[in-house]
């Protein structure tokens, strides 16, 4: 018998497919992984120390800079977190602006994630065709909230500005055309056999290791665990829509990547619903909130479903005009907890796929 | 079947192959901006109070602000925003009370040489003489636009 010798590989900093500044220390027996270390803290920029030097609504930007492909669920858990402390009532059109422009983030979160599953498994095309959407949504976004990216748009008590003229209509009719847009995405990517090989029982994950990890998301549905924070503890109004919670069956990264797909059809159909409730609501869009904002002493914590999975604020207050502390549960961070078991025993390239699916977001890794 | 997924592939790229492009001959043509972009910032100078609002909500300290006394009055004579350090909130446009600052719908703003990159919106002197009534702020205003002039040249000059 040949003997062999384990070497380690630097897969990362500098990779494309570690989508973002991260390295994985790889050790490796020819091709096998033998075991894939974590490692990161190369965009660590302190978030959570910045915002004890700002005041609780100059903290809003920043949480947009964690996971800036959905800013806008960031700043949602965020804000709610703060409303949660000071007990402020948000204005219901206000809710229902956070819902939309909410499920829009999420996704173009998801169609990002899309199109980037397929270059990272080889497929160019998927990629192109998902930024066509993408590009259109972030249009939207930009539209309401000047930004397209780095939204800010929500606000302590509510939203900063009213939906423009005819924007409401303009998201719905791309809306009805997104379904459209899906069914091409199943056709070209999910349907593909070769991307089916590639993901196929791949980096499976148990029901039980899920739980433990505490990984949530589309990362824990995929293996069939029915546990959506929108449909478990609905808060803000979702338990005004009907929507399902997709899941999968094996927990492997093909099944990851199809709740997502599903997810976005179910994101349509709560978006279609809350334009169609929030037309008979007319209405303020901020509560009174005073200019020097100083909750009471206390602590709060609150948790809500981002597109990456259980996004928590925790905050504690000394009473001042500053937050005492901030306290961020980034989903990507602890779903990227379980990795090396993923990836032990499988090759190089799968790494690629298992990262990938994972869909993880290095601004909130580090945060 | 063998080599449908190629079949379906090709497909797509058909279909987009006939679809209308949407290319923009960037610096010729632009595309155009929603009303709420957030792009180069404006200041009416002529509605600022200098009252500090803005560079009070704003998180990174981007705006600076000096006042000179005339009189009992106070006058703005510099408004520099260090943009480089901006995250386009949009924090320092809703703090103004005065509907001074604005965003434009310019997003061409970089600058070959760092020490150019702050955006100097006001740089002007103050009038020796407070403008007391009605009759004898005519002059002021006209020495005012004659300092923003150069003002304005003088960041014509620096953004070049
Ligand atoms: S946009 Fe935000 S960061 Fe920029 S100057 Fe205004 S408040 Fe400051
Ligand atoms: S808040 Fe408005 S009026 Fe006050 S200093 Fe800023 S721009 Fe001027």
């Amino acid at each position: 018998m040949l003997k062999t010798q384990t070497f380690s590989l630097n897969f990362g900093p500098q990779h494309p497919a570690t989508h973002g500044v991260f390295q994985i220390l790889l050790t490796l027996d020819g091709e096998t992984i033998v075991k894939a270390e974590p490692i990161c803290g190369y965009l660590h920029r302190g978030i959570e120390k910045l915002a004890e030097a700002r005041t609780y609504t100059q903290v809003i930007p920043y949480t947009d800079r964690l996971d800036y492909l959905a800013a806008m669920l960031m700043n949602m858990g965020y804000v709610q977190a703060v409303e949660k402390l000071a007990q402020i009532e948000v204005p219901e059109r206000a809710e229902y602006l956070r819902v939309i422009t909410g499920e829009l983030s999420r996704l173009t979160s998801h169609v990002l994630t899309t199109g980037v599953y397929a270059l990272d498994i080889g497929g160019i095309t998927g990629f192109f065709l998902c930024f066509r959407e993408r590009e259109k949504m972030m249009d939207l976004l930009e539209e309401i909230s000047g930004s397209r990216m780095t939204v800010s748009y929500m606000r302590i008590g509510g939203v900063a500005d009213d939906a423009p003229e005819g924007w409401l209509d303009k998201v719905d009719k791309f809306m009805d055309e997104m379904p459209g847009y899906i069914d091409e995405y199943d056709a070209l990517i999910t349907g593909n056999e070769i991307f089916q090989a590639r993901t196929k029982h791949v980096g499976v994950l148990t029901q039980e290791q899920a739980i433990s990890y505490s990984l949530s998301g589309p990362v824990l549905r995929s293996t069939g665990v029915n546990y959506d924070l929108r449909k478990a503890h609905p808060y803000s109004i979702y338990d005004r829509f009907d929507f399902e919670v997709p899941l999968g069956e094996r927990g492997d990264c093909f099944d990851r990547y199809r709740c997502r797909v599903l997810e976005m059809r179910q994101s349509l159909r709560i978006i279609k619903q809350a334009i169609e409730q929030i037309k008979e609501i007319d209405g303020p869009i901020m509560a009174k909130v005073p200019k020097m904002f100083k909750p009471p002493k206390g602590e709060v914590y609150h948790e809500i479903e981002s597109s990456k999975g259980i996004l928590g604020y925790s905050v504690v207050s000394d009473g001042s005009n500053k937050p005492y502390r901030v306290h961020v549960r980034r989903p990507s961070f602890i779903n990227l907890g379980y990795i090396d078991e993923m990836c032990r025993g499988w090759k190089v390239a799968d790494v690629v796929a298992i990262l990938g699916s994972i869909d993880i977001v290095l601004g909130e890794v580090d945060c | 079947m063998f080599g449908r997924g190629l079949l379906k592939g090709l497909q797509v790229t058909w279909k987009e192959f006939w679809t209308p492009k949407f290319t923009v001959q960037y610096p010729e043509e632009k595309h155009p901006v929603p009303a709420r972009f957030h792009g180069r910032f404006v200041l009416d100078a002529d509605k600022c109070i200098a009252c500090n609002l803005c560079a009070n909500a704003c998180p990174n300290r981007v705006i600076n602000i000096v006042t000179a006394k005339v009189g009992t009055k106070k006058y703005l004579t510099n408004y520099v925003m260090n943009i480089q350090y901006c995250l386009f909130c949009g924090l320092c446009v809703e703090a103004c009370n005065k509907d001074a600052i604005h965003f434009s719908d310019d997003f061409g703003m970089t600058q070959y040489f760092y020490k150019n990159i702050p955006l100097v919106l006001v740089d002007r002197v103050a009038p020796e003489a407070p403008p007391e009534d009605a009759e004898s702020k005519a002059p002021a205003d006209a020495t005012d636009k004659a300092a923003k002039k150069t003002a304005a040249a003088k960041a014509k000059g620096t953004e070049g």
